[in-house]
């Protein structure tokens, strides 16, 4: 579905169900570099349970017109944006990696339409290695293989994955190679990113936070400095899976956002 | 539940990861262990000693034939053997039905015996005779009922009460009648063994045997023998077989059906000298077979009129039934025991035990019964 | 998107499987209950749900998981991740032979009143459905010259949807011009599939050079033990469906999914999704498991048996150039090849295994010596780890004439071999008998 946000065309995949905003709606915010098809695996379950979904390419990510933005609190800012312009209540926000920062600055800023959030693989910060960053801005190919080496648990690695024939690994190597300017502005904003902390004491409703044992991207440090920051969070390990948990735990991860959204955004 | 109930869903659980309906084939060595403490947590190491498809079939044989567990082999030799090695040793007695298959008597007689272990074949249709053979020494009875090739039965509650007072095993070749037909534990047997290439498999695809016992104690006692002597099945016979058992019933029914229908024809056909099958109001144990079974299965011989010459003769024109060795299969087979199944076994021997030159053996399959007699009177024709 | 043509190097900070590794592990949960280290075999039609739920989203592909086996089978699945591993694809999709590959692939995105663009030198099955087959349903080919690159581009209509060729051609052994083909399918957006039985993905990575299908006969080398038909279609996730109009099957909505728009929701896979959703479920070309538990296997062992076929191969290669009774032999890693330069550029570790040579005294001379050598096989199929041998003129093109052979680039005297892991000395030796029956011929 494509929509103007701030005079700008932009893109959202609405999960295969055409977006009624009457409904409560779930909004997927991916990391860094990626696009609407991070969520495949979870977009469509909600769509035909009810649900608004909205799953928005960023400015400057695959479908959504240029420039990138560069700063967490800008992407806050269009969020915002997005949500009014579309005229969407009742919100569940569901963010995965870069998209937890720009979930906790959207939130704690514009708390008024939504009502559950769940954070995956996250903590307060993501402080970027600089190698990483003049990868991505001069050799992206480079910045990306670091990345998904660094995403991937040890099934991603050998190719597991929850669709039968298919390579998560490969395909997520696929659909970050495919916003590599994108990648280098995200991974900046990120950096940049001081106000996690005071964003996550700022959180009011219902919030869960999900965790991936061998996570190399955000450690569990990292993750329980999330979880300490914010008021009373529901927390989930999942064990078996790396930083890319939707698409490397997907089942069990799409379990805890149901029983999670299910209750506190509930569908008719 | 019933029987054709069990015989399809026991020991089968859907896979855990992908609901596989079917128990999949763990065609694989080895097992990886979560961690050194955790060894074995899983149930499994190394498939000589565990391996989850054979283990399915395991259980689903030991629920037909009302034991306590089972293990199965890579043949129904295998089983003969792992039961006689894990409770033989070394000056003991055991005591065989004097009609048995001649691989089982080739193995007492010509291999067992080389280990010191001492065997008498009696007659097992005369529990006297069985009684009068106990030694002091006498460890296990195994009772091949109906006797393979001259349909011989045995009592099995009748000497199971001999092996206890003997303070023997009492072991039963279950392999003719299987669990649909006839349960031997629940007679007093203590195991029941199987070449489950019979009927269990039913589709002559597979060569094994299985060993099910009553007690836990004489399960864990053939499996360690066949853990140290590694007579194992392998992961895709078990589940090959695991499908034939889903019909076990139906085919046992439809075929005994034809047996009968066959043997009540031969019985009346001028060239026919006798008939012997247990299901027949003439054949001299028919009380018993019908008291100690709920049916007399899908094996019977005849004699034709002329002797051996005149068997050779019908056998080599015949249609439709093969000649071949092996019995419990869909396809009708046709045999000769005194040149095939029962060459090893002497010919005194043979003589005493009723093995007679003219007999031809015959596994009924499940062709249409029309054809079958057909293909026996064409073939009588000639003779 | 923007391509990502040869992202697939490995790259300093970051580490990924090597080839044998992925060749051996690939794909492969080892699994929860009993943790059998060897893949199981799924023998089985179809898969209990726990619950209507889970039902429901897997029949409309909200999750990944197995419904019933015609679709996708635990086993096969392992088979098709550890392919799309080994090429760098996104995912891959089993068939029950590689001409089911080349089917389902063509049909996923082709339909009436489309057009093909396909290499002259081609497997005669591939030939032969693009020539008498596919024209019943409205799809027509042009067949170009492979050495020629700009024939390719000449040949381009409005209606083009699919360029299309072997990477070692069948039978001249010439090799594509990957790049030169890549540039002319991306200035047109058509997708470039490539045949790459010949090379497997141990000899070269199309996806790396830009090629956005490949399609194995898995039956050859990839099995290596000539034991098991399979093939497999694998979709390098790298092209842009949603750039044109041309491709509805994968942009529209689908209608037996609700709706499914494949490209917005499977974006990198949505290729394979769509052969998953349609050709498997109204086709049916399904690979059986036990087939791809036997391809595993072979599967395990390819760089061994790809160095060992090659060492062999530049082994003959010396023996028949040096050879009395020969009087050509044609392989692209020799230098009179006219696709040397170009095997060395694709296929640096050796341009295959597949040799073609002349038997001195003619269309008898050749015969002769194929009724001579005993070790080797005299049959048709390719890539066995024995070696194989035929004589196309007197077998495969027996029933054209002698013009129309050149046509097809098939001399009388030609021996087609198929070079097997046996020791080199026992093929020499072998050969040997054959050329002194052969020299009998020709001089009589």
């Amino acid at each position: 579905m494509y929509f103007d946000v701030n005079g700008k065309q932009a893109f959202a995949t609405t999960g295969g169900k055409p977006f009624d905003n009457k409904k409560p709606a779930v909004i997927f915010l991916q990391g860094s570099g990626l696009d609407h098809t991070f969520w495949g695996l979870h977009s469509r379950f909600f769509a035909f349970r009810n649900y608004a979904v909205l799953v928005p390419d960023f400015p400057g990510h695959s479908n959504s017109e240029g420039p990138a933005l560069t700063s967490i609190e800008a992407i806050a800012d269009w969020l915002a944006k997005v949500v009014e312009t579309l005229a969407v209540d009742n919100i569940s926000v569901v963010a995965h990696s870069q998209g937890c920062l720009n979930a906790l600055e959207f939130v704690s800023r514009y708390p008024g339409k939504v009502r559950s959030v769940s954070f995956i693989a996250s903590g307060l910060a993501t402080p970027v290695n600089p190698g990483l960053i003049d990868a991505a801005e001069n050799k992206p190919e480079s910045a990306i293989a670091m990345m998904l080496s660094w995403g991937f648990g040890h099934a991603g690695h050998f190719h597991q994955g929850p669709i039968p024939g298919n390579s998560m690994i490969a395909g997520g190597r696929k659909i970050m190679g495919g916003n590599p300017d994108g990648l280098a502005s995200d991974l900046k904003a990120c950096d940049a990113y001081r106000n996690g902390k005071a964003a996550a004491a700022g959180i009011t409703v219902p919030h869960q936070v999900i965790l991936a044992g061998t996570d190399r991207m955000a450690p569990r440090k990292a993750g329980m400095a999330l979880v300490g920051a914010l008021a009373n969070p529901e927390l989930h390990i999942i064990q078996e899976s790396g930083h890319m948990v939707p698409i490397e735990a997907p089942n069990e991860c799409r379990l805890l956002l149901k029983n999670f959204i299910f209750a506190n955004n509930p569908a008719s | 539940m019933g029987f054709s109930t069990r015989q399809i869903h026991a020991g089968v659980t859907p896979d855990p990861l992908t609901g596989s309906i079917l128990t999949p084939i763990y065609q694989t060595t080895t097992y990886v262990q979560p961690s050194v403490d955790e060894y074995l947590s899983k149930g499994y190491s190394y498939s000589r000693s565990g391996n989850p498809t054979v283990r399915a079939l395991e259980l689903k044989l030991a629920d037909l034939e009302g034991g306590v567990d089972c293990i199965c082999f890579g043949t129904g030799m295998a089983a003969i053997q792992g039961v006689m090695l894990a409770f033989l040793n070394a000056g003991d007695h055991a005591i065989i039905s004097d009609v048995a298959y001649g691989g089982t008597y080739r193995l007492c007689t010509k291999v067992l015996s080389r280990f010191g272990i001492e065997f008498t074949f009696a007659d097992g249709s005369d529990p006297d005779a069985v009684a009068a053979a106990v030694r002091d020494n006498t460890k296990l009875f195994l009772t091949e009922t109906p006797a393979n090739p001259t349909m011989k039965c045995s009592d099995i509650a009748a000497i199971s009460k001999i092996a206890k007072k003997a303070g023997a095993i009492h072991v039963v070749d279950n392999t003719f009648l299987t669990p649909y037909f006839q349960l031997p534990l629940t007679l007093g047997a203590d195991l029941s063994i199987h070449s489950t290439t019979k009927y269990m498999d039913g589709h002559n695809a597979t060569v094994g045997g299985a060993v099910i016992s009553a007690t836990q104690e004489h399960s864990d006692a053939v499996a360690f023998i066949q853990n140290s002597t590694g007579s194992i099945m392998s992961p895709q016979v078990a589940w090959l077989t695991s499908q034939g058992c889903k019909t076990l019933s139906l085919r046992m029914d439809a075929q005994s059906a034809i047996a009968m229908t066959l043997a009540k024809h031969l019985e009346t056909h001028p060239k026919v000298e006798q008939v012997c099958y247990p299901g027949l109001e003439s054949f001299a144990q028919h009380e018993l077979a019908s008291r100690q079974a709920s049916g007399y299965g899908a094996m019977f011989w005849f004699e034709v009129k002329g002797g051996l010459a005149a068997g050779k003769k019908l056998m080599d024109n015949i249609d439709v039934f093969s000649l071949a060795e092996n019995l419990g299969s869909l396809e009708s087979l046709i045999t000769h025991p005194v040149t095939m199944t029962h060459a090893d076994v002497e010919e005194a021997e043979r003589k005493r035990v009723g093995i007679i030159d003219g007999l031809v053996r015959v596994s009924v399959g499940l062709e249409d019964v029309e054809d079958l007699i057909d293909a026996l009177d064409k073939a009588l024709e000639q003779v | 998107m923007h391509s990502t043509r040869r992202s697939n190097r490995s790259e300093a900070m970051s580490h990924f499987y090597h080839f044998d590794t992925l060749a051996l592990h690939a794909g492969q949960t080892v699994d929860g209950e009993f943790g059998a280290r060897a893949t199981p075999i799924y023998q089985t039609t179809s898969y209990v749900f726990p619950d209507t739920d889970t039902a429901s989203s897997i029949f409309n592909l909200e999750r990944g998981g197995h419904a019933y086996s015609r679709i996708t089978n635990p086993t096969v699945a392992v088979l098709e991740q550890r392919i799309a591993a080994l090429e760098g694809g996104s995912a891959a999709v089993c068939t029950a032979s590689g001409m089911a590959a080349t089917f389902v692939a063509i049909t996923a995105i082709l339909g009436q009143g489309d057009h093909i663009i396909a290499s002259t030198q081609m497997y005669g099955g591939n030939i032969s459905l693009m020539k008498n087959t596919l024209p019943r349903f409205g799809i027509t080919t042009t067949f170009v010259d492979p050495t020629d690159v700009d024939a390719f581009a000449g040949a381009i209509q409005d209606n083009t949807r699919l360029i299309y060729g072997e990477l070692i051609g069948n039978p001249g052994l010439d090799i594509l011009d990957l790049d030169g083909i890549v540039a002319i399918s991306d200035e047109h957006h058509i997708p470039f599939m490539v045949d790459a039985t010949f090379n497997t993905p141990y000899l070269c990575k199309c996806f790396d050079y830009g090629v956005n299908i490949t399609i194995h006969s898995i039956t050859k080398w990839m099995g290596g033990h000539g034991l098991a038909i399979g093939g497999v279609v694998v979709d390098g996730g790298n092209f842009d469906w949603g750039a044109t109009d041309k491709y509805p099957t994968i942009t529209e909505p689908y209608a037996p999914f609700s709706g499914l728009n494949i490209w917005e929701e499977f974006g990198p896979s949505a290729f394979a999704t769509r052969i998953r959703a349609e050709a498997m479920r109204d086709f049916g070309a399904t690979m059986s498991p036990m087939t791809a538990f036997l391809l595993l296997q072979g599967l395990e062992t390819l760089s061994l048996r790809m160095d060992k076929h090659l060492s062999n191969t530049k082994e003959l290669l010396d023996y028949l150039s040096n050879h009395d009774s020969v009087s050509w032999v044609s392989h692209p890693d020799l230098p009179s090849h006219s696709s040397h330069k170009l095997a060395k550029k694709y296929l640096p570790k050796g341009a295959g295994s597949i040799v073609s040579f002349g038997v001195k005294g003619g269309r008898d001379a050749g015969k002769a010596f194929i009724e001579n050598v005993s070790l080797a096989s005299h049959l048709a199929n390719v890539g066995d780890a024995k070696t194989l041998i035929i004589h196309p003129a007197t077998t495969t093109h027996s029933r054209i004439d002698a013009e129309a052979l050149v046509a097809a680039g098939i001399t009388e005297d030609m021996v087609r071999l198929s070079v097997g892991l046996e020791d080199v000395k026992d093929i020499k030796a072998d050969f040997e008998d054959g050329f002194r029956a052969a020299k009998k011929i020709a001089k009589a």
